[in-house]
């Protein structure tokens, strides 16, 4: 697989991956606004999923299904910031607001590329997830005297730090005010247990009957 | 006749006449507290009504489905928002009514009592049971209290969406395997009789308060008959089979069908359902586990 193909990927699953994780939340946010708000995160994520696998697809003769549902769970390029299992508020804030200062960084590095079709979707997408930004800016805001919310930015920091390549890590710290010299940066490559777990269920249906149209 | 007596008569001939009033306005007790409880069970059903729908956002088979279906639950969500808001209004606080769903006091509708067991239960709940849904609610669009009219609106054109997306999923399906065919025809078979039941037992309208009030418009079984004339051609079409051998269209255009079970209905929306508590559980252990946050909003 080339380099493209790999960057590709390795974006779109961790968009499908976070959003999937968003959407646990449908149905069961603390607020019934907060509900909503969830889901047209998680709506946004998962299309901007869509959009990078359709151009992975094109460079592998593939399809976007296919490529988000029909591999292996080791296939799957996903930092492991978006893998975790974290059904509780603080945490997912946390994870938010880290994963989205971490995908500004990304998609201002790929908006630049010479790459005109990546650097096409990469503003597309950064359109909305001007978005996301404000309600986890707003959220980081809210929860920042929590001592739970600050335990959980904390306890994510080496993961978040693995989103991004070694070069862009100095500017998420510097965002962040977080530090990225004393912390080991848990990075891509390897998956937790979690991922096999949320692909177990997120393929069940397709796997059922292999090959039929839904 | 009580100046009080002959306020509300007058009142309820206002309503009665198609007359609509605005929470400002005057209400009988007796209006409000049915309003109230009418409003209630419906926000409840459209916020127990996304569990069992959610959790196959998650295994969603398609991007695609699972982007609809994500929007489809959100929908569902916003509705019971806009709901209780307007049940708010009335009264009563909405931390009050979710204390009353957990502890079973309130109700919700009798199909979100009942497991999804297979992707086919995922098409047939947003193709049938949105459709008997959308037949009470286009029905509520004449209610008399305003407010609650003006909502149902916005919710019945979403919920026209629901229906396209329900098809859909059912027809794609329909024209797949022979397994897909399968599982499509038993989720039928397991939401027939609770379709059935949806709209209630076949009451007099005029014996309904909810009907003498005008905060409904139409009977129980007007309702049903709607339901079954819009629908059943539309299953059979499709080579589908409905699991009523009684079931046929009389030839003064009335439906005929097998007494739908009364006992079980009344057994489920009173929490015996075979989801009941499960589904209460679940909703109770989210709104604990979150509570800190929603203290954190309210001190903010």
């Amino acid at each position: 697989m080339n380099e493209r193909a790999q960057l590709l990927l390795s974006i779109a699953d961790d968009e499908l991956i976070i959003g999937w994780r968003d959407s646990e939340w449908t149905g069961i946010a603390p607020t019934l606004e907060e509900d909503v708000a969830f889901s047209s995160i998680a709506q946004n994520e998962i299309g901007h999923a869509r959009a990078l696998y359709e151009l992975a697809a094109t460079e592998l003769g593939s399809d976007a299904d296919a490529l988000a549902f029909d591999r292996a769970p080791e296939e799957y390029r996903c930092a492991q910031l978006v893998e975790l299992h974290l059904l509780e508020w603080a945490h997912t804030i946390a994870r938010r607001y880290l994963y989205e200062e971490a995908d500004r960084v990304r998609l201002g590095a790929l908006k630049e590329s010479a790459d005109s079709e990546l650097a096409g979707v990469a503003a597309k997408i950064d359109r909305e997830e001007v978005y996301h930004r404000m309600h986890a800016e707003l959220w980081a805001a809210r929860l920042r005297d929590e001592s739970r919310f600050r335990e959980a930015v904390e306890e994510l920091w080496p993961y978040a730090l693995g989103v991004l390549p070694q070069e862009l890590r100095p500017e998420l710290a510097r965002r962040t005010g977080l530090s990225v010299d004393s912390t080991q940066a848990i990075e891509r490559g390897t998956h937790t247990p979690e991922l096999a777990e949320l692909w177990q269920e997120m393929t069940e249906v397709r796997r059922s009957i292999p090959g039929a149209q839904w | 006749m009580s100046a009080n007596a002959a306020r509300e008569q007058e009142f309820l001939e206002y309503v009665q006449s198609g007359g609509q009033v605005e929470s400002t306005d005057w209400l009988p007790a007796d209006y409000r507290q049915k309003l109230i409880k009418f409003i209630e069970m419906h926000a409840n059903s459209e916020l127990m009504g996304v569990l069992p729908e959610r959790e196959w956002i998650l295994k969603a088979p398609t991007l695609q489905r699972k982007l609809a279906l994500t929007a489809k639950v959100q929908d569902e969500v916003g509705h019971a928002q806009l709901i209780y808001r307007v049940a708010e209004d009335l009264g009563k606080p909405r931390d009050e009514m979710f204390a009353d769903l957990l502890s079973g006091k309130a109700k919700f509708h009798n199909v979100f009592h009942y497991p999804t067991k297979t992707w086919g239960d995922v098409g047939v709940i947003a193709w049938l049971v949105d459709a008997a849904a959308i037949i009470s609610q286009k029905a509520l669009l004449k209610c008399s209290y305003a407010p609650y009219a003006r909502i149902m609106k916005k919710i019945c054109w979403e919920e026209s969406f629901h229906i396209l997306h329900g098809r859909d999923v059912v027809l794609a399906m329909m024209t797949g395997t022979p397994e897909q065919q399968e599982l499509v025809q038993e989720a039928v078979n397991r939401w027939w009789g609770p379709l059935m039941q949806f709209h209630g037992n076949p009451i007099a309208r005029e014996e309904d308060p909810m009907y003498l009030w005008r905060i409904k418009s139409q009977g129980n079984e007007e309702a049903r008959q709607q339901f079954l004339e819009g629908y059943v051609p539309q299953i059979w079409e499709l080579g589908l089979t409905v699991p009523d051998s009684n079931l046929g269209r009389g030839d003064d255009g009335v439906w005929v069908y097998s007494e739908p079970d009364w006992a079980e209905l009344k057994s489920v929306v009173t929490g015996h359902g075979p989801r009941s508590q499960e589904r209460l559980d679940f909703r109770r252990r989210f709104l604990e586990q979150e509570k800190w946050v929603r203290d954190s909003l309210v001190a903010a």
